[in-house]
């Protein structure tokens, strides 16, 4: 899985379910949509979501590569690959 | 142009929105006058401090005023030094020397606060390859240190060692050295940290070490005062102490101790260490007095202990929600921000200081009115801080004027 490559639909649909209690600002919620600027999410929304994606996928998302995660596509991406490489 | 702090403009309407409202800005609160431990002049109105981490009531021990001021005369007002420089004197060897005899540990390093610990012990222990799994109820200067260092970050739950041995599970086939990272007492609501299960934890994992600050438990857990490990009996077990003259030591400073072989090597990497001034000769003579004060202060910690509870019980007596355990740190949880900027803006009118903590410092997201008791605290102070707790939240319309029994007419 590289950057470039485009995650499944069903990592997409159970990223959707997590982000929905969370989405205030009822943007269309799609693999471009910002967490920060469409989702006004702030420091303390982005720390409890890492924690209910890291309890659904069963993986530690590391806080190091937390800066390069703007949109739910990057986030797929990384769980994807996390699960890859922990899964073997 | 834009100007250069556009960025902070939603913060800047969240600080407007908070603070709306006649009364004192909680951020900026000066004293112009300390009376006591636990009494200051501010805003002309005679205080009760009950909110200075100040645990053991050690700024005024006369010892380390005659040692501070001797030290102070013989040596002068600083060092303009860094440690590896011109700033360290016989005094910061001795400091060191003294933390190595209270935690019985082999190493000790001085730094000049808790936070310069945090951020030069935690940015270089770890290096690629390696891994620190952190509460994520941590201070900032972990955070920040953490940040810098070149390991792997990885969190788990508050006070959950399930969840961390979980997580260190999963780095089962990875090489690197292993980093938990925990603090013996949490700042914001006083809870402890479950320490016999994560010592346990830590020992299932090879090259797994722990890391605690104690900041908070020094001086006021354990029979000698050296903090959660003395107590829960597992300082073996505790690799690495950091700890602040802050909190119950009286005065500034941090340091970290361990026996780990060569960990004084530190010196020559931590750049926390390296470029910044070390403590004056005053301050560090007066923390390597109130040391000896701490150790032999289990009748002071025994008054904390006993001020603690009449604090927590006359609070969660009248209705409010007390977030915490029972802890010298007495968390009075408010239902938003701007209620706790009103709450705490009554006590300060009516002469309480407390510490107004909001999010996202706070954990749950909570607006906390955090009290933190003082050994010297009287019981008739605390009795007052509690009924002018309850004026206020009546006020407020939080709670309702509890009938008591004793009142007549
Ligand atoms: C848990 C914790 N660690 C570290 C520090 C930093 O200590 P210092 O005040 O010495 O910088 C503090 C308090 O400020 C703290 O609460």
């Amino acid at each position: 899985m590289t950057a470039n490559g485009e995650p499944s639909a069903d990592t997409f649909a159970a990223l959707h379910e997590l982000l929905g209690p969370l989405n205030k600002t009822g943007v269309d919620l799609k693999p471009e949509t910002r967490f920060s600027e469409d989702l006004n999410f702030d420091s303390l929304v982005v720390m409890e979501f890492v924690a209910t994606v890291e309890d659904c996928f069963d993986i530690s998302i590391p806080m190091n590569i937390l800066p390069d995660i703007t949109t739910v596509k990057h986030l797929a991406l990384a769980v994807e690959k996390i699960v890859k490489a922990d899964r073997g | 142009m834009p100007g250069i702090f556009d960025r902070f403009s939603n913060l800047m309407g969240q600080r407007d929105a908070i603070l709306a409202g006649d009364g004192a800005d909680p951020f900026q609160v000066r004293m112009d006058d300390v009376i006591s431990q636990t009494e200051a002049i501010i805003a002309g109105k005679r205080t009760i401090l009950c909110g200075t981490n100040n645990y053991l009531g050690l700024t005024f021990a006369p010892e380390a005023l005659k040692a501070a001021h001797d030290a102070l005369d013989a040596f002068g007002t600083g060092t303009t030094g860094s440690r590896v420089a011109n700033g360290t004197y016989s005094g910061h060897k001795e400091l060191e020397n003294t933390l190595c005899e209270f935690f019985n540990k082999d190493h000790a390093i001085v730094f000049s606060t808790g936070f310069l610990a945090n951020a030069g012990v935690l940015s270089t222990l770890m290096g690629p390859g390696d891994y620190i799994l952190m509460d994520a109820d941590c201070h900032a200067s972990i955070y920040d240190g953490v940040r810098a260092s070149q390991a792997e970050i990885i969190r788990f739950k508050h006070n959950d060692a399930a969840d961390l041995d979980k997580r260190l599970a999963r780095l089962v086939d990875k090489p690197g050295n292993k980093l938990i990272v925990i603090e013996g007492i949490y700042s914001m609501l006083g809870d402890k940290a479950p320490m016999a299960e994560i010592v346990a934890v830590k020992k299932k994992h090879a090259n797994t070490f722990l890391l605690s600050d104690e900041a908070h438990s020094m001086g006021v857990l354990g029979r000698y005062g050296r903090g959660l490990p003395e107590e829960v009996g597992c300082e073996d077990d505790v690799d690495f102490i950091v700890g602040t003259f802050s909190k119950s030591v009286g005065t500034v400073g941090g340091f970290v101790v361990s026996s780990y072989p060569d960990f004084g090597m530190l010196r020559l990497v931590c750049r926390a260490y390296i470029f910044t001034a070390s403590l004056p000769p005053s301050v560090v003579a007066s923390a390597t007095v109130n040391l000896g004060l701490v150790k032999s202060g289990g009748a002071l910690r025994t008054r904390l202990m006993r001020n603690a509870k009449v604090l927590h019980s006359g609070l969660s007596e009248i209705g409010l929600k007390v977030a915490s355990d029972l802890s010298p740190v007495v968390a009075v949880v408010a239902p938003d921000p701007q209620v706790a900027v009103a709450f705490w803006r009554g006590l300060i009118e009516a002469g309480v200081y407390v510490n107004l903590a909001l999010p996202p410092a706070t954990p749950y997201g909570y607006s906390l009115l955090r009290c933190s008791l003082c050994a010297v605290h009287t019981e008739e102070q605390l009795r007052k801080v509690v009924s002018i707790f309850e004026s206020v939240a009546i006020n407020l319309g939080l709670i309702e004027r509890k009938v008591r029994r004793s009142a007549v007419g």
